[in-house]
This record gives structure tokens, sequence and C-alpha cells, in this order.
């Protein structure tokens, strides 16, 4: 079942673009990746799914509904946690907790299973949290009334790297209990961590939407080398570039034949890189104009 | 589901008002004792002031009268302070309402649980009903117990047609604070077109009462159509000002719906 279904979303602000045209599906249980620089559209998407924004034109449906007509029943089953987190100041963090929990109706609450994962001062006020306090009360927020759906705008962005790595083992944890987690990042170390499939999104369009265990299979190794030769002269691929002498290139198949074929010539300097997630992006990002 | 019927959006107005209320009324009630307890001192002179201020004093209603206790209080208390200052700041209050949330983007996690546009802005408004309810019987039984210190006289049952009849031009004025509140998202920039508002209406308003030929501009004040001298005096209530005030509440309590339920949350 897809959790998600956008058909060419699309919104403006005025005349200028937020997205264009998005059309992605998430399936139940997936934890979906999406990917883009800083205003690419990520929080735009997110936040046209939750009905924040008005689409221009498109679809989205959640759950199967369509997000016009029923975003508040679709609501009851999701859970949220916003790029720029902004809580109510003037209440305290269990304060805060009780008033979301009078809002949603869930029979149970996993509250105190979260704290004990993400503690937060629950008595002081809001007002006085630092950074990642509130970013942990969003965390619990978010997940405490066990929804199925659960929405990141770049969640780990002002969590400690321990934290961040607390944060992901929770997350693994919640996509085996079945939940469906659509997570917006720029940092790729963690998608590649977390997530099943992403999407890459490039001003406001999708550029790429792939499996990430594919991209892995097709990602291979990249080779860059100097020779003494005139760098033209090497045999290499057909997608093989020359920058500044340094001749580079994906080594998808058979690495062995490349090394046999490195040692006909003088070699000045080599280096043999896995192929990231990094270069796949820079890839996207660079490639199109 | 039976999300409807809890009111939480509207307990929770009301509790982040709890403490403006409570200084709002304790002011109020100051203030109603204040100028009860000052009328012994000024009765004589204010009585020989009764000719000019109906010359003077034209644009407030029930100015003639300012010899008499009720009069006094009439022109002192509840043309002024009531139908004006307290008009102001619970006006202010309601143009924050929404304007606040947009301006410190709380409304972005407030709006991911389960909750409609509507019924945030209903409850919203609700949930202020209660300062405006405690301010104004609090006041109320303050003149009272103030009049009876003093010995002076008003009728119980005319001071409390007064207050109640002051409760639809105060739904109003949360009404029209409510519109301002969702269509400008920063707080104070909102506050103070409220407040530019409820003045320009005030002016209008005495506009119209001096100069004769510009009557029709009243229409357009919230306070045409509530004035506190007929009920403080003579124990009347102008009935269909007082229809006048809840439509225009409730009309504008609906369109202020339409618009946020439209409007995009930007942050």
């Amino acid at each position: 079942m897809n959790i998600i279904e956008t058909k060419n979303l699309t919104k403006y602000y005025k005349k200028i673009r937020g997205i264009e045209k998005l059309t992605f599906t998430v399936k139940e249980g997936e934890v979906f990746g999406f990917l883009g620089p800083n205003g690419s559209g990520k929080t735009t998407t997110i936040r046209t799914l939750l009905g924040l924004l008005q689409p221009k034109s498109g679809e989205a449906y959640i759950f199967g509904k369509n997000i016009k007509d029923s975003i508040v029943e679709i609501k009851q089953n999701i859970g949220y946690i916003p790029g720029d987190l902004n809580l109510y100041g003037h209440l305290t963090g269990k304060q805060l907790l009780d008033y979301f929990k009078s809002l949603r109706n869930s029979k149970d609450y996993l509250t105190d299973n979260l704290l004990e994962i993400f503690e937060v001062p629950l008595d002081r006020k809001i007002k006085g949290y630092s950074k990642g306090m509130k970013q942990k009360l969003g965390i619990i927020q978010a997940f405490m009334h066990d929804p199925q759906l659960i929405i990141m705008d770049e969640p780990t962005s002002s969590l400690d790297p321990l934290l961040q790595q607390k944060f992901y083992e929770f997350l693994l944890k919640e996509k085996k209990r079945g939940k469906t987690l659509f997570f917006s990042s720029h940092i790729l170390s963690e998608v590649d961590k977390i997530c099943d499939r992403i999407g890459i999104i490039k001003d406001g369009t999708l550029v790429a939407l792939e499996n990430i265990d594919s991209l892995k299979k097709k990602k291979g190794k990249i080779i860059k080398l100097r020779i003494k030769e005139k760098p033209e002269t090497f045999k290499g691929p057909k997608d093989m570039s020359i920058k500044d002498g340094w001749i580079q290139f994906i080594a998808t198949d058979d690495i062995d034949q490349w090394v046999k074929k490195i040692s006909e010539y003088t070699i000045l300097d080599l280096e043999i890189n896995e192929f990231s997630l990094e270069d796949i992006f820079i890839h996207y990002y660079e490639e199109k104009p | 589901m039976n999300n409807h019927f809890r009111f939480k959006v509207a307990l929770q107005t009301m509790k982040d008002h709890l403490r403006i209320t409570i200084i709002l009324t304790v002011l109020f009630m100051a203030i109603a004792v204040m100028y009860s307890v000052v009328y012994p001192a000024f009765k004589d002179i204010m009585k020989g002031l009764g000719p000019m201020m109906d010359e003077q004093f034209r644009f407030i209603p029930g100015a003639q009268d300012i010899g008499t206790f009720v009069g006094f209080l009439n022109m002192e208390l509840y043309q002024i302070f009531w139908l004006l200052i307290m008009a102001i700041i619970i006006g202010f209050i309601a143009a924050s309402l929404i304007s606040k949330e947009l301006e410190s983007k709380t409304i972005d996690l407030f709006m991911s649980n389960p909750i409609s546009r509507k019924q945030i802005i209903f409850e919203k408004y609700l949930g202020l009903i209660p300062t405006i309810l405690i301010i104004n019987f609090a006041t109320m039984f303050m003149v009272y117990g103030a009049t009876i210190a003093i010995n002076e006289e008003i009728k119980f049952e005319n001071l409390f047609l007064a207050h109640v009849a002051s409760i639809p031009y105060f739904l109003a004025v949360i009404s029209i604070g409510i519109l301002i509140s969702v269509l400008i998202d920063e707080k104070m920039r909102a506050s103070i077109i409220m407040i530019s508002i409820l003045v320009g209406m005030f002016i209008l308003r005495s506009i119209s009462l001096m100069i004769p030929d510009y009557k029709s501009l009243g229409y357009v004040s919230l306070s045409h159509y509530f004035n506190p001298y007929d009920s403080l005096k003579y124990g009347k209530i102008d009935e269909v000002g007082i229809i006048v005030l809840l439509v225009v509440a409730i009309q504008i309590l609906f369109i202020s719906m339409v618009i946020f339920e439209h409007r995009d949350i930007t942050v």
C-alpha cells in the first residue's frame, strides 16, 4: 500500500516556484529519504503534504485519502518534526505534551518510553530549553501517539553526534515496528544509514528516485590518477574526464582489469575511492544545469 | 473524532490569558472604584458643568448629565474606559491570537495536530470570551459596591443591563481582532492595525455626533450600536443594536474562518 502518493504536485509562492510537478510514492514500512540542498523545495513539499500550504495544482494522497478533503483525518495518524522547530516557550515540556495529547485521539501514549531515550527537563519552561532539548521534545511529540507515518524535516540538525546515533537506532527500531518514515535531509551519511529509498530534489523538481540498494550496487569505485604520459593517451572508459592533469573515471565493473591497465603507464599519483552517495548527489547537481 | 466537543484549544487559550485577565480585572475594578469615590468631591463642580458639556462634549453620549452620579460614571468610566480603552485592550489581545503563532512559527507544529483550521479560529475565539466576561462582571460588582460605599444611588438592574449589553459589543471587537489576526502575520502590526481601526471608529462616531450632516458616519462604528448611558440612566437597551453587533460578530468570525482556511501558512 502506498502511504504517500503525489501526482504532479506543484506549489508556487506567488510567481516563485516552490515545487514543480512532483510525482512519487512512499510505500508502507519504508524509510524514504528526501534529499536536496537548502532551498531546493524539501520543506515546501513537506508543508504542502501536511496541508499547511495549498498546492497550485496536482494531487497528494496520504493513506489513500486526498489531502484536500481529509487532512484532519489524515493528521490523526501522522507525526511531524518541523525543520524550523518552534514550541510554545511559556509552557513547560510537560504542559506542551499534555496539550498536544489532548488534541490527538490516541488511546495509549508512548511518552515514557520516549523520555527514556530522549531525556528532557519536563518541568522546566520550554523558553529555557537548549536547542537540543527542544529537538528532543520535538521528537517525543512526533512519536508519542504512535502514528503510522512520521514526517521529519531535517530532524537531526540540532542533535549532537551521540544523540544522532541514538536517534538513528530509534528510527530503525520504529521501521521494524512497521512505521513509515519520510525523512528530509542534506546529510548524506545519515540517509545512507537509514533510508531504503531516496528522492533527490533540485530546484523544486524531482531529479532522481532510486532504491538505495540499487544505487549502492551501481556505485563502484572512483579512480583518479595522474600519469607521466599525456593524460589523453590513457585508454579509459567513455565517461572518463580529465581535469588539471587528473584522469578520473568510475569503475563499475571488475576493478582488476583497471589496475592492470593502469600499470601499463607510469603512475605519478593514484586514488581509488568508494563511490559514495555524495558523488551521486553531486553528480545529479552538477550534470544537469 | 469527538475532538469537536472537547474544546481543548479554547481551554488552552483561556489558560494562556489567565494572567492578563486577572491583571485587567484588577485594573478595571480599581478604575471603577477610583471614579466612583472621586465623584463626591467633584459633585458640585460637575453640576455646574452640565450645560457647557452638552455643547462641548456632544460627541460623548450622556455628557450633559455629568452632574449626576450616573452621568459622571457614564462619562468617565463607561464612555472612555469601557467603550474605548477596554475595546482597545481586548482588540489588541484578539488581534494577536493567530498572528502571534504565525510570527513565532509555533503554528507549524500546532497545526500538525488533527484539528481543522475553522475549529482553531472558533476555539481561539471562544477562549477569549471568559476574559471579557470576568472583567465585565467584576467591574459591574465593583461599581455597585463602590456606589453603596459612597452613599450614591444606581439601579442594579440598570447597571446589570449595561454590562450585559456590553457583551455583544466586545464579541464584535474580538471578531474584528481575529480577522486582523488571520490576515497579518506579525503580532505587533496586527495589534496596531486593530487599535487604529478602533480609534478610527471612535473618531467617526464622535464626528457623527458633533456634526449632524455627518450623522451617517456613525453607522460604521461599533459604539453606534451600544450606548451604556441609556442602560445606566433609563434601563433601556438598544435591541436592534444588539442584533447588529451579534450579526457583525458572527459574520466577521465566519469570514475569518474562511480566510484562514484558504491561506498558506508560510514560515
